[in-house]
């Protein structure tokens, strides 16, 4: 549950967001991050469906390509 | 440019180590990463990583299960709770349900849940029932609870909260003067939320070298030489090796949210007895499901020390001894029946190890 998921913005209503990883679509609440200007094409780190903090495109894939591996080793 | 995972492993190999230096890590997370990524055995022998408090999971009191599963068998309630809590163990006689998942065979309305969100939704579609969300976790859990609250929740859905701080429980370590390890890095989510100053303390009170790391192997890597190079410096300074996504004061909102919905009091983590100032209490009364039904988290159940019989999690979770230290591991307890909480959660180090393949 502790694991954050980097996800990218695809729609914004309110609080509420529409965010898309790797193909998986989710809504998620923004209303952690109401202090900072988000716009759609964002990226954030997701913890439990609330956004905790924007984070950079780099940033975000090199999440996943551990969160890649971490499976990979879980499965073998 | 950032420095590689191999560059770093290549700067830790080339530093003139002492003979022996114990590096404790607090976060599930990074347990994962440190031993998916095989780390330890990269890593010099003399470089010890040892796991510490990282799993909310693991030391949520075992009355507040109780009290769960008690809620859900006898009171007309919906219970929702993040999926690892379904499968804790209590300890109970045989004849009753030792988990929530009995708790659900025997009939109780429990379901799983991924995101506070989709507890506030269950109590919208159920208007007529109450819905109690049994909300164990740390901070980066705790403070999305408090954030559904300061939204604003309807009045059928209550929360069972047991909320967790882990920054107290290193500092319990630390003022016992037994906390066997030279260094920490510090979880990189929580740091992102309460900032990496909370961990101010380990550098200016204790004199430990620390560094908030995040969950890449390079982050990770990157601590790890931070810690080294001070202790080898004689330097002392909390280092940032995230960020990305950390600063000094965190996340404003997230904390304000925590400030509006929670007051902070002494709590009990399992296995480990009380930690001054390391829970998350309710503010109102009418969020509370302590408070609006029956309390079955009586204080006849609130013993130290009670993880399953035979089960070691309580030394595991205080990082002393390592998972396949107990005489458990793999034999009688495995993911498949897993006899304590470290076995059974994503962050338990029990768990993590049998699933990174340490075996004996
Ligand atoms: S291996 Fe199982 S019994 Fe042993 S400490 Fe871990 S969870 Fe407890």
């Amino acid at each position: 549950m502790c694991l954050g998921i980097p996800m990218q913005i695809t729609e914004i209503n309110g609080f509420n967001a529409r965010c898309t990883a790797k193909g998986v679509d989710r809504d998620i609440s923004l209303f952690m991050l109401q202090h900072e200007p988000i716009e759609i094409g964002d990226f954030v780190m997701v913890h439990v469906g609330y956004a905790i903090e924007k984070m950079t495109p780099q940033e975000a894939s090199s999440t996943w390509e551990l969160f890649d591996q971490l499976l990979e080793a879980e499965e073998t | 440019m950032p420095l590689t995972a191999q560059q770093w492993l290549d700067k830790i190999r080339a530093l003139p180590l002492p003979s022996k230096v114990k590096i404790m890590n607090v976060c599930g997370g990074h347990e994962r990463s440190i031993t998916m990524a095989g780390l330890r055995t990269v890593l010099p022998p003399n470089i010890e990583l040892i796991p510490g408090p990282g799993c909310p999971v693991c030391i949520c009191p075992e009355e507040d299960v109780y009290a769960a599963i008690q809620l859900a068998l006898r009171e007309k309630i919906i219970l929702v709770a993040f999926g690892d809590m379904l499968r804790v163990p209590v300890n109970v006689s045989k004849q009753e349900p030792r988990s929530l998942e009995q708790a659900k065979a025997l009939g109780g309305d429990i379901r799983p849940l991924a995101s506070p969100l989709e507890a506030l939704q269950m109590a919208k579609q159920n208007p007529k029932q109450t819905v109690v969300f049994f909300a164990a976790g740390f901070e980066t859990t705790t403070a999305p609870v408090a954030a559904l609250l300061a939204e604003g929740v309807p009045d059928n859905l209550l929360i069972l909260l047991s909320g967790r701080l882990t920054w107290p429980a290193v500092a319990m370590l630390l003022d016992s003067g037994q906390a066997g390890f030279d260094a920490l890095i510090a979880p990189g989510h929580v740091a992102t939320v309460m900032g990496s100053d909370e961990w101010q303390f380990v550098v200016e009170k204790h004199h430990l070298p620390a560094a908030v790391a995040g969950f890449t192997p390079d982050s990770l890597l990157a601590a790890i030489y931070s810690t080294l190079r001070q202790l080898i410096d004689n330097k002392r300074f909390l280092d940032n090796c995230y960020p990305q996504l950390v600063t000094p004061s965190g996340n404003v909102t997230a904390k304000r949210c925590l400030q509006e919905t929670m007051t902070i009091e002494d709590a009990n983590w399992r296995g480990v007895g009380t930690i001054p100032a390391s829970g998350f209490r309710l503010r109102e009364a009418k969020w509370d499901a302590r408070i609006q039904l029956p309390d079955y988290a009586s204080e006849k159940r609130q013993r130290g020390g009670e993880m399953p019989p035979g089960c070691d999690c309580a030394k595991v979770v205080l990082g002393n001894i390592y998972p396949n230290q107990c005489r458990l591991y793999g034999k009688a307890c495995t993911p498949r029946t897993p006899v304590g909480p470290c076995m059974v959660s994503e962050e338990g180090a029990c768990r993590i190890w049998w699933a990174g393949g340490v075996r004996f």
